[in-house]
């Protein structure tokens, strides 16, 4: 059956479009992009007013299956990703087991398919059972559908193990992704050290941890010539060092959280669990320094680093409580009303961002809005009003530190594959 | 007789960061008074009879459980003291589930000491009672920086103007941020000291200075309060030993001699004596560390009575 989203503002920034009119939908693709184009008798989706986007694509999930269930679970995540606007999510491998081998990787493209509503990409781990000591069988991982390769969750220690890792998944084109920061330096804080951190007696995690990490692994990606890809990025030094790097011509790709990008060490104060994250938030130079990072092209993409804690996990003293929090269903609100609406970011930089920059660093099809792509669609109304209230999210993390907060813009539907899957905030599957 | 317009706004005493100085001044104000129950023969006031408390310490502690046992039964209060050693903590008990266990019982007031930093936020979001903070981790000691305030009070006559340092392990030490915030709004110019391992980054920013040289913070001080280096923390290696301690940062008659004559020299105990204090100083004519265990009840009384008996009813303390 045919779907026609009718008079909508379309924004691809595969090739910057933005323009007014109608997308036909046929078959799970994309088969028409035009004006006055008709349904035939198919279903009609009144787009006026609203942003129709590449469907949003998350490259940096934890859906906790398997082994964590009382967290997350693939059902449960994507219908958190599903109401929050995307349409694929790409999910981190630190689970029980560990995802380090093809069985698990086709096992869970299977169980994305049976119990996903999105599309689930899977990231193997760089090292078996995330020990950082052996490689894990990186090839067959990628030939079972791996699109990345990661060891996040934590750092790396072993240098020699980064670049041996980097050397092989840099065969297979395919993007390691590192959770940057120097254990050893970082390992004791809680939080970002600095003025908040020194009176609230908290340890702190410096934020050149994070930066001489980050030095090092883009200094073993050049040695090696493989892509890498730099995840969670928090600090003005790893800004400042990837963007050397890109000038240089390393194959370096980066990103940030929405959380990076609007919140402070300052939340801090309240102690409230919700707010303790890895990397810790910092202090507002750095928060600055990623959204400049974000315009000039140092960092690509936006992604969520969801990360859903069971209620009681978090419900501790600070101290004791486990860094991250549910991010999917937030994300969108919090890009939209904190750096779209204040004008610090476009809207086609908002979706690239969020969409067609992580589909290119995954090597995916979607993320663009084109004849014959995958109908992965996501509509947006960008004035629309809304308080988050995490009893009411679709993942099983009840924390947000973005709960209580009054947001502008929201996703209204999500399309995959041809099917509307989310509508109104409701997930239909 | 004081007789106070003001009472505190807070139901809990989490920390003197969110303590105004007028809310200070008259914990300190009620203290003077407390003092002179101390000094009687027959030391049971009725004013808190009828309410319980109960002392929740997840900690060690000898002097500060104590005060506050001794405070409240001063008072009339009844008062029990747990430890961890005997809680169901060992159980595995949370800390939610602890307190609402004592919520239950029907107590008053909740005085706790517990090792994580923002401890007594989280009890004071969960529990009814009232929550005093006996010390959480590194963060706030409040009645500790409030019985420093009365002591430097006592014997300078105010506390604006005066030239404060504080000497020693700033790092892990929650009398150190209690006395900073409540310096800092009494108006005394706030001076810190000691090694720069044990000087958390970014404290200028909230208007301390910040000096690597015990001498440059000594120098022209009204008032020298050293802090106890916390070995039990020290095993991260943040100075090379205590020999090197002792000799570059340890506040002695020398480094002392650098202060106003008239300085007054403080110290939160317990003392590591040889080590950050030289014995001479510590039990020198200078030394107000006695004075303050001492001014420490008087602040807790204080305290007791002002939240459970708000501002305005201070005379029936006496």
């Amino acid at each position: 059956m045919k779907l026609l989203i009718k008079g909508g503002r379309i924004i691809n920034p595969a090739e910057q479009m933005d323009m007014t009119g109608d997308i036909v939908i046929e078959q799970g693709k994309i088969v028409a992009i035009g004006q006055n184009l008709t349904a035939d008798g198919g279903q009609v989706i009144e787009a006026a007013g609203l942003v129709v986007a590449p469907g949003l694509i998350d490259m940096h999930v934890h859906l906790r299956e398997p082994g964590l269930e009382a967290k997350e679970d693939i059902a449960s995540g994507t219908r958190a990703a599903a109401a929050g606007g995307f349409t694929t999510v790409a999910c981190m491998p630190n689970t029980k087991p560990v995802v380090d081998n093809s069985i698990l990787v086709s096992g869970l493209i299977q169980r994305g398919q049976t119990e996903g509503v999105v599309n689930l990409k899977i990231i193997g781990a760089l090292s078996k059972g995330l020990e950082g000591k052996e490689l894990a069988e990186i090839g067959d991982m990628i030939a079972a559908g791996a699109v990345a390769i990661s060891d996040d969750g934590g750092h790396l220690d072993s240098t020699r193990l980064l670049k041996t890792g980097l050397e092989y998944t840099g065969m297979f084109q395919r993007p390691v992704i590192t959770h940057s920061e120097d254990e050893e330096l970082a390992g004791e804080g809680y939080m970002h050290e600095g003025a908040v951190s020194a009176m609230l007696g908290i340890k702190g995690r410096p934020a050149v941890a994070e930066d001489i990490a980050v030095a090092r692994d883009i200094m073993l990606a050049e040695y090696a010539n493989s892509p890498i890809h730099i995840a969670h990025v928090s600090s003005k030094g790893a800004v400042e060092i990837i963007r050397q790097a890109k000038r240089r011509g390393v194959k370096v790709t980066a990103e940030t959280t929405p959380h990076h990008l609007t919140l402070t060490d300052e939340e801090l104060k309240s102690f409230n669990t919700a707010f303790k994250v890895n990397p810790p938030l910092r202090s507002a130079d750095h928060r600055e320094a990623l959204i400049a990072g974000l315009k000039d092209g140092t960092l690509d993409a936006i992604a969520t680093d969801h990360a859903p804690h069971a209620f009681e996990e978090k419900d501790v003293e600070f101290r004791y409580a486990p860094s991250g929090f549910a991010g999917l269903e937030t994300a969108l609100g919090v890009v939209l009303t904190g750096l779209y609406h204040t004008k610090k970011l476009t809207l086609m930089e908002v979706i690239d961002k969020m969409s067609y920059a992580p589909a290119k660093i995954l090597g995916l099809e979607s993320g663009v809005l084109k004849v014959g792509a995958p109908a992965d669609i996501t509509i947006i109304d960008t004035e629309y009003k809304w308080d988050v209230n995490c009893i009411n999210f679709y993942t099983r993390g009840k924390h947000s530190p973005f709960e209580g907060r009054n947001f502008k813009g929201k996703a209204l539907i999500t399309i995959v594959n041809g099917s509307i899957i989310m509508q109104n905030g409701e997930v239909l599957k | 007789m004081i007789k106070s317009h003001i009472s505190l706004r807070n139901k809990d005493i989490l920390g003197l960061e969110t303590m105004s100085a007028a809310e200070m001044n008259l914990i300190l104000d009620t203290a003077k008074e407390m003092k002179n129950i101390i000094d009687r023969d027959i030391k049971k006031a009725p004013t808190l009879r009828g309410k319980s408390i109960i002392n929740l310490f997840f900690e060690n502690s000898t002097r500060t459980r104590t005060s506050f046992e001794l405070a409240g039964k001063y008072l009339g209060a009844d008062v029990v003291n747990i430890s961890t050693s005997t809680s169901s903590v060992a159980k595995g008990e949370s800390l939610r589930d602890t307190l609402l266990t004592v919520e239950a019982m029907g107590v008053d007031i909740i005085v706790m000491r517990h090792e994580a930093e923002g401890s007594a936020q989280f009890a004071a979001n969960i529990a009814k009672p009232v929550i005093i903070n006996a010390g959480d981790g590194a963060h706030e000691h409040p009645t500790q920086g409030l019985l420093d305030m009365f002591t430097i009070k006592q014997y300078k006559g105010n506390i604006a103007g005066l030239k404060v340092a504080i000497v020693g392990d700033i790092l892990h030490s929650r009398v150190a941020r209690s006395n900073i915030w409540g310096l800092l709004k009494m108006g005394a110019e706030v001076h810190v000291a000691g090694p720069q391992t044990l000087l958390p980054r970014g404290l200028e920013q909230v208007g301390v200075t910040v000096h690597y040289r015990v001498e440059d913070a000594l120098d022209q001080a009204d008032v020298v309060n050293v802090l106890r280096i916390q070995r039990e923390r020290q095993q991260k290696g943040l100075f090379p030993s205590a020999r090197e301690y002792a000799r570059i940062f340890g506040v002695n008659a020398k480094r002392l001699a650098l202060a106003k004559q008239d300085a007054l020299l403080m110290h939160p105990g317990p003392m590591n004596r040889g080590l950050e204090i030289a014995p001479d100083v510590a039990y020198g004519e200078q030394s107000a560390i006695q004075e303050q265990v001492k001014n420490g009840l008087a602040v807790r009384m204080a305290l007791l009575f002002l939240v459970l008996m708000g501002g305005t009813h201070i005379e029936a303390a006496n």
